[in-house]
């Protein structure tokens, strides 16, 4: 654990990076204001209910408003080639080193994929445009703090009527000076990609608190699937916002795996923006020792005849805790919507503990809508059938966990199976890094 | 007979459950190539011998002692029991929801067989074989374990475990019960497929249909958790004729004498 002894700290602000355009720095202050006025959440509310605010308050403030973002300073032959595999690849990583790669034949392509500073300067008006609209300043008091102070990050513009067959593999990885990053994603009409946020830390880092916000637009038509694989260093906290908003006949297929830090807190939501929209979120959540994990998802419908599911499941061993609210959110004047969500909880052990809580708010009543949630422990049962096959103990409760995420894996396509199944395996056999 | 050798035994097993004897000390001696069948009414802690011989952490055995082709067998857990060559078929079969039954079973021979190339290298064709021999459909193998399964398929599922694990004792609780007549020769075919002259089987029955489609060599009675009655084939007929009331009663009356 990280030790607690931050209070708030009354800093005033001064511009992130000197040449950045004035649109922002007004967006930073207004930002850097609400962080300083708004209360820390309350613990009543029930997004707060088991998450304490205070954890998620950075140390040293001062210091992060003095460390200037810098702009890509790595050499082009620094940098190991683009692998075969991907359509294009960007780094995140300690000590600010931000650096995208394009594969050749998207070089001009009108694909604009690059280190979010530099992408402020060179495509300033689209920044602009998008930024904030999903995850704005006064979002919340840690969303405010983010847009205050995001010193990385990367900016993904994928023009329309794009088809990319290979994956966007971002790799992103906070530490203990880099933590406030944010990811801005454009997908343009009739567009398709897939799209690897890989957020994960080394086991050697410091600890560190991280603040990350993520918005994702998808045009009319378009196709997204959005990975997002979490194996932050155990000793770090994860504060995420992730919104998307889909078009007209847009489909987002997102997934995440939620398996590293100590403390983890994430909002992760889809607007269904328009007529016919469809939202798959899968969810894979795989805790051990003192793990502490808090997730919200939302499914916001604003337009009729959209689809929405989510399946969550979750397995906790040792004394991890999850806590999992699910938001299904359908407008008054959008009919015809069908919203599915369920979260399972699987418990290998006496010391875990998850708390489930749906959320309806549905105000038309032409929609098709249902949710579940359960929370077990390990049927014993079970474990002395594959004994008495000659499983191991390990292997018998190996082969249940496994099995229990089988069916979310199933639904997961082909290309992207073989990653969730490894990273979960590992997980299985070896837990998070030290 | 006599001259063959022991290949499962136990005597003087008491079992508890929550603290209450189900199990009241029994004894018996199986040889290689010999079936045995153990009868009685509900209740009579039958099943519940079946599942602490096999180790279910919830049936405690509190006395006596049990060997399994000379190794001790209480010295073991379920994992152990199971590769020693001890194989349960399960009254009421559990579901693995999203492990297919072809994983399951790779899984479970391998631990089995460990170290045994050939094993591992005729999976496929072994599977293929046994799925024949119950009658079952391939698809059989890319379902999850008893996931959804009918009474009489997750029958069917245990005994095809039990031919591809190649056990040196074979367990069978109520196998017979829920089937129907269709389905019960076709078990009791899988059945006597693996019974040879290397290994023994069990029959835990309330029933003595099943028996007559499996010889036993001997039949134990069992009534509150003793062995009362033991005998030939022919008392399986007798029971069947005039039910197990006559037992009580008799059984009774030497515990009150």
């Amino acid at each position: 654990m990280i030790t607690e002894t931050l209070t708030e700290q009354k800093v005033s602000f001064r511009p992130i990076a000197e040449n950045e355009p004035e649109w922002l720095y007004d967006l930073r202050i207004r930002a850097w204001n609400y962080f300083q006025e708004a209360e820390m959440p309350s613990q009543v509310e029930h997004l707060w209910k088991y998450t304490k605010p205070k954890w998620f308050m950075p140390d040293g403030l001062e210091q992060k408003m003095s460390v200037l973002p810098v702009v890509s300073e790595i050499k082009d032959e620094e940098i190991a080639p683009l692998k075969p595999e991907f359509a294009a690849f960007g780094c995140n990583h300690g000590d600010r080193v931000t650096y995208t790669q394009l594969s050749d034949e998207l070089k001009s392509s009108g694909i604009i994929f690059e280190d979010i500073q530099k992408a402020i300067n060179n495509h300033g008006e689209l920044v602009r445009k998008y930024l904030g609209q999903l995850i704005g300043y006064d979002f919340g008091k840690f969303e405010a703090l983010n847009m205050a102070l995001f010193n990385s990050g990367m900016f993904l513009y994928i023009p329309p009527d794009m088809e990319l067959g290979k994956p966007i593999y971002m790799h992103r990885h906070p530490d203990d000076k880099y933590n406030m990053p944010r990811l801005l994603v454009i997908v343009g009409d009739n567009s398709r990609a897939t799209i690897i946020d890989d957020y994960a830390g080394k086991s050697n880092d410091k600890p560190y608190n991280a603040n990350s916000a993520v918005e994702i637009f998808g045009g009319q038509n378009s196709q997204i699937r959005f990975v997002s694989p979490q194996n932050l260093y155990k000793k770090s906290r994860s504060y995420v916002t992730q919104r998307a908003r889909i078009g007209r006949h847009a489909r987002m297929f997102s997934i995440f795996v939620s398996l590293g830090a100590d403390v983890s807190k994430y909002n992760l939501g889809t607007i269904l923006n328009g007529q016919g929209a469809y939202s798959q979120m899968l969810g894979i959540l795989f805790g051990d020792d003192n793990q502490h994990f808090d997730h919200h998802t939302m499914h916001h419908h604003k337009a009729g005849e959209s689809f929405s599911n989510i399946d969550f499941k979750v397995v906790l061993k040792d004394k991890a805790l999850s806590a999992y609210t699910g938001l299904i959110k359908i407008d008054e004047n959008t009919l015809n919507c069908e919203a599915f969500q369920e979260n399972r909880n699987l418990l290998l052990n006496k010391g875990a503990r998850a708390e489930s809580i749906p959320e309806l708010e549905i105000l038309n009543d032409q929609v098709r809508c249902s949710h579940g949630a359960t929370v077990g422990p390990i049927d014993p049962e079970m474990v002395f059938y594959l004994k008495s096959r000659g499983y191991s103990t390990d292997d018998a409760v190996r082969a249940i966990v496994t099995g229990f995420i089988e069916p979310l894996l199933k639904s997961v396509p082909d290309d992207l199976r073989q990653m969730m199944q490894n990273m979960v395996q590992f997980k299985l056999r070896n837990g998070t890094g030290e | 007979m006599s001259d063959k050798k022991t290949i499962f035994s136990f005597s003087d097993i008491h079992v508890e459950v929550e603290g209450k004897e189900v199990v009241k000390g029994v004894s018996l001696d199986i040889k290689a190539g010999e079936i045995h069948a153990v009868m009685g009414p509900n209740g009579s802690g039958k099943s519940s011998l079946a599942n602490a011989l096999a180790g279910h952490p919830s049936y405690e055995i509190t006395g006596g002692k049990a060997i399994i082709d000379g190794q001790d067998l209480l010295e073991m857990d379920a994992t152990e029991r199971a590769l020693a060559g001890l194989f349960l078929a399960f009254q009421y079969p559990l579901a693995i929801p999203g492990v297919t039954v072809a994983n399951f079973l790779r899984a479970a021979v391998k631990a089995r067989h460990a170290g045994d190339e050939e094993a591992l290298r005729s999976f496929r064709k072994d599977l293929k074989e046994k799925f024949k021999l119950l009658e079952v459909d391939q698809s059989f193998a890319t379902r999850y374990v008893n996931d959804g399964f009918s009474g009489g398929e997750k029958k069917r599922l245990e005994i095809l475990q039990m031919a591809m694990l190649d056990p040196k004792i074979g367990i069978l609780d109520e196998t017979d019960s829920g089937l129907d007549i269709d389905a019960l020769k076709v078990v009791s075919k899988g059945i006597n497929s693996v019974a040879s002259d290397k290994n023994g089987m069990l029959l835990v029955t309330h029933y003595q249909r099943i028996l007559d489609y499996i010889k036993p060599d001997k039949v134990h009675v069992m009534m509150n958790g003793k062995f009362v009655l033991e005998g030939g084939p022919e008392l399986a007929l007798e029971l069947e004729e005039k039910g197990y009331d006559w037992l009580k009663a008799e059984n009774q009356q030497a515990v009150e004498v």
